[in-house]
């Protein structure tokens, strides 16, 4: 391999290195996906992520308020390979009184990564900047609307069959670079990351109290009810009853009140569940951020537990079956709270 | 002083002009009995230059130049003006450019003559306002004296080079531009948080004769890199200006000086070999290495 990549192969040793002596290694054959789901959730710069046995996960939080993830399962990837041995030796040494797990799945590397260099480097092959769909902060402009899902899945460009035509990723462990190795065509991209110690992750804590309500419901229904609702207003009040109306979303804004409705029919809603009628406001703004996940996704679940959390769980399909992106947000002020 | 002429090749004048349309605002036209030159200086000291020529016979005929500064003329002009005053000359009947006074001011004319539908000549004539230069004040323009450099490679097809840089170029404002006696270029950005790092493969060297260079390099190996730090604005400015044979540009680095690629109009074929033949001019780019 080093003498195919020749200088290439300087520059890269995790990546081309065996796989046996690096802490991660992975292959795409193509990035796409990828690139799609890591962008749902760029909306701040910077993301953690949690490497191990069972694939990656990314989490971007903001303001305490709203915390998103996307699943990478290894699956996503053509090759996936996380060293456990290694990683017990890594764990081992930054908490050195700590016990190291005996359940493979609890090994798992934490680091935070610059996500938005991250979603640069992948779209590197992509071609001239402005024909991709939007940019990675795609969710800051909240008002650029739903794209369709074969135009985020393309990038904007359905005749555009380029990205990349292989990417290697490369870990070695807090301390090392995250290694992108890209190549399309004979041209071969070495992107270098700094790493950091991940901040204490904000737990919203949603499974500490039980689901109250929970359905699914088909995303082009809740993309047309996000395009209604009124830029202008603070917040969003989602409100879910046992009884008629069973799901309203609604916003009071500077041109008035929109409000929508949908019945339990099992066209529009799916495995719908309620135990406690609630009505909890959240941050407009903050909700708009998962626009780009919801128009991946073909249907989307969404819980509230009983202290108005609510959760968004996007299925966006891709070659391995479906993926997740979640969405979790702390309410604007608890329904429960208002009455005492 | 007098200048009049038939074009015949409306099209690659135009190609030439729109090359450097998006360089600067005005840029020098310089006419001798044999050549067209257009050169355009952004930056005296920190930016990129282009100095181009073209044989006369590539673009004119008739051609009839008269000065008493050995029927050289020396021009500034607006480079959109002359742009737009070449594309109504595509595909006319007949183009004549001239120097001419219009209300006293100098001017580049250029007289256009199509055929109506129904037969009938149409005149078309378009001014592009001149400043005539003297030759004290076009002897201050010299072309970057620039050490012979340490290698000489064929860049990859622009286009490529160019998207990739359009991209990398949120992350840095320099660019490491590498080449190397192998076939290889590298460009290389790199910030705070990371570091790309772009390899192209496969490439032509020209061949490098240690006997014509006036300070030949110690004996680096082939696959050993000469390296040119320059700004990425500069690199982009020279990438974006791919009309005119955007396959035969043979990169040159002089480590710690410039960077200077040569464009050649005209040649038929590709590669290194196809260079000397039919070329009719060629465009250089002189890009300075950035000063830390």
């Amino acid at each position: 391999m080093a003498s195919r990549f020749g200088a290439a192969a300087a520059a890269a040793t995790a990546a081309t290195a065996n796989p046996e002596q690096v802490l991660f290694t992975a292959r795409l054959n193509n990035i796409r996906p990828l690139v799609n789901m890591l962008r749902t959730i760029c909306f701040r710069p910077r993301a953690s992520c949690a490497i191990n046995a069972g694939g990656l996960v990314f989490t971007v939080e903001e303001a305490q308020s709203i915390v998103a993830q996307a699943y990478l399962r290894t699956d996503l990837f053509s090759a996936f390979n996380y060293n456990i041995a290694l990683a017990k030796e890594q764990l081992a040494d930054q908490n050195q009184d700590a016990e190291p797990a005996n359940d493979d799945d609890e090994n798992t590397t934490h680091i935070a990564l610059p996500l938005d260099s991250l979603i640069e480097c992948l779209m590197l092959f992509y071609g001239p900047s402005g024909t991709a769909a939007g940019g990675p902060g795609g969710a800051h402009g909240g008002s650029s609307g739903i794209q369709s899902t074969s135009a985020m899945l393309t990038g904007g460009n359905p005749m555009d069959l380029r990205g990349a035509s292989i990417a290697h990723i490369a870990f070695n462990g807090l301390g090392s670079d995250f290694e992108l190795m890209l190549e399309e065509r004979g041209v071969i991209s070495v992107c270098r990351m700094a790493t950091f110690y991940p901040e204490s992750p904000v737990d919203l804590d949603f499974s500490r109290f039980p689901v109250v309500q929970q359905l699914i419901i088909r995303s082009e229904w809740l993309r047309d009810a996000f395009n209604e609702l009124d830029p202008t207003s603070e917040a969003v009040a989602i409100a879910i009853s046992a009884t008629a109306p069973y799901f309203r979303i609604s916003t009071v804004g500077d041109n008035g009140s929109t409000e929508m409705t949908y019945s339990k029919d099992e066209r529009i809603l799916d495995s719908f569940f309620c135990s406690e009628e609630q009505e909890n406001r959240y941050k407009l703004s903050l909700i708009l951020r998962c626009r780009q996940a919801l128009a991946l996704s073909d249907k989307t679940k969404i819980r509230v537990n009983q202290r108005g959390f609510l959760s968004f769980q996007f299925m966006i399909p891709t070659d391995a079956d479906v993926s997740f992106v979640n969405f979790l947000y702390a309410p604007l002020v608890h329904a429960n709270e208002l009455e005492h | 002083m007098r200048f009049r002429t038939l074009v015949t090749n409306a099209n690659l004048l135009l190609r030439v002009v729109q090359s450097i349309d998006k360089l600067a605002k005005s840029a020098i036209l310089k006419l001798t009995p044999e050549k067209l030159h257009i050169i355009v200086i952004t930056d005296v000291d920190s930016g990129l230059q282009l100095w181009s020529d073209v044989a006369v016979n590539a673009l004119f005929s008739d051609y009839r130049i008269e000065s008493v500064h050995g029927n050289e003329i020396y021009l500034e002009f607006s480079i959109d003006s002359l742009q737009r005053a070449l594309k109504s000359a595509q595909g006319a009947l007949r183009t004549t450019l001239k120097l001419a006074k219009k209300q006293g001011l100098p001017v580049l004319s250029l007289v256009i003559q199509n055929q109506s539908g129904t037969g009938r000549e149409l005149t078309l004539t378009q001014d592009v306002p001149v400043r005539v230069l003297t030759p004290q004040q076009m002897d201050a323009i010299r072309e970057p004296l620039v050490p012979d450099s340490q290698v000489h490679i064929m860049m990859p097809p622009l286009n490529s080079v160019r998207s990739i840089a359009e991209r990398i170029k949120a992350m840095g404002d320099r660019v490491a531009v590498s080449a190397n006696r192998d076939g290889e270029v590298t460009l290389r950005v790199s910030n705070d948080l990371v570091e790309i790092t772009t390899f192209f493969r496969g490439l032509e060297n020209l061949a490098y004769d240690a006997t014509q260079d006036a300070n030949p390099t110690p004996d680096r190996a082939p696959t050993e890199f000469y390296t040119a730090v320059v700004d990425m604005k500069n690199f982009l400015r020279f990438l974006q200006s791919y009309h005119v044979a955007p396959r035969n540009i043979v990169c040159c680095i002089i480590e710690h000086h410039a960077l200077v690629f040569y464009v050649y109009i005209g040649s038929a074929g590709y590669g290194a070999g196809a260079l000397n033949d039919q070329t009719c001019g060629s465009l250089t780019y002189f890009i300075p290495v950035r000063q830390v």
